[in-house]
């Protein structure tokens, strides 16, 4: 049984990821829709980060005692300044290990 | 056969094997920093199914086959507890949803491929593939192409090694996720998102995608990713129309 339950989500997670590049489907994207697609990497990939950073237990954790906001926070200023991506990892992940330790 | 492609077609082959090892080197380099922030999910994955009895086959099937990360983490849990079938497959559904975004987003640009390449594609098309697509030559030309199956394919590799640590080695780990390790991911997205704030309209795009993503997660709802992204595009889309207005009403002014 887990064996069919698996493989019918494979069919889905394939699903989801592949139907709407297939050339198949009846779907043409206007010039509007393509710009409006435009800011989906943006959108989505915040979506993803952003409950991480200041939602802890399932609660709003906006107080400096949460380290994850202040580490987030540097990575933020880091990214924009130096917009590399190790130097940000390196950076705002030392913080956080140390804030780990010591709060 | 057109010219050009003809004329494409004896570039490719031209294609040596250095360059090649290099451009897959550079796939792999880039999709790295993402490989290794999902280190405590994927060992997390493999091991939740051991203690879920899921024999090893199974436990393999779900990286190799299903290859999701949060749809993978709660199925084994609802697979471990029994849940109906529709139950188990809606929520996968659900948490996989936001991938008709991705693929509506580089429709255009996948579509066209052959399927020798599309369908490959489809199947390694993850939030980490989507994110390192932003270029506009993004999956043009065959340098292109490799690459993106590099990263994306080395993500799957990655993915499928820490299900396997997790799988055989889980019970002998200490529970990573408690050590503050999801910090890993949310870092690596900061640091792919904010360089990409070029303009007023993404950064309003990401402003309102975030705080809906906090509220609509707050209110536990289930499509909440999907939501608060959809939203989010929306009000970037709108300021951007609003700024093109306004300058064409200026450029009238001026005529």
């Amino acid at each position: 049984m887990t064996l069919l339950i698996i493989f019918l989500m494979a069919l889905i997670t394939f699903s989801t990821r592949y139907l709407l590049i297939h050339p198949k489907i009846p779907l043409k994207l206007s010039a509007r829709m393509v710009s409006f697609l435009s800011f989906s990497a943006p959108a989505v990939l915040t979506a993803i980060w952003v409950p991480i950073i200041f939602i802890r237990e399932g609660q709003l954790a906006l107080s400096l005692s949460n380290p994850y906001l202040i580490s987030a926070s540097i990575a933020v200023y880091v990214a924009a300044k130096t917009t590399n991506i190790y130097f940000t990892l390196l950076s705002s992940g030392a913080i956080f290990i140390i804030l780990r330790i010591t709060m | 056969m057109s010219e050009k492609d003809s004329r494409q077609i004896k570039k490719f082959s031209n294609l040596s094997h250095k360059t090649f090892l290099g451009i897959v080197l550079k796939g792999f380099m880039d999709m790295m920093p993402l490989n290794l922030a999902v280190i405590p999910w994927g060992i997390l994955c493999g091991s939740l199914a051991i203690q879920r009895d899921f024999t090893i086959l199974e436990a393999l099937l779900m990286p190799l086959i299903v290859f999701a990360g949060s749809a993978q983490l709660v199925a084994t849990e609802l697979i471990g507890g029994n849940a109906p079938l529709a139950t188990i497959l809606f929520t996968t559904f659900i948490i996989s949803s936001r991938h008709f975004l991705y693929g509506l987003a580089l429709r255009d640009k996948l579509k066209v491929l052959p399927s020798k390449w599309r369908y490959p594609l489809g199947f390694l098309l993850t939030d980490e593939l989507f994110a390192l697509s932003g270029n506009s030559k993004s999956f043009k030309g065959k340098v292109r192409l490799i690459y993106a199956v590099a990263s994306g394919g080395s993500f799957y590799l990655c993915w499928l090694l820490w299900n396997v640590i997790g799988i055989f080695a889980g019970s002998y780990l200490p529970d990573l996720t408690t050590l503050g390790l999801d910090f890993a991911i949310a870092v690596t997205f900061i640091a792919l998102v904010i360089p990409s704030i070029k303009n007023i309209p993404i950064l309003v795009a990401v402003i309102v995608s975030g705080v809906c993503s906090v509220i609509f997660k707050l209110l536990a709802w289930e499509l909440d990713l999907v939501l608060a992204s959809i939203l989010g595009m929306c009000a970037g889309y709108n300021v951007l129309r609003y700024q093109k207005r306004n300058e064409q009403m200026n450029d009238e002014n001026k005529l």
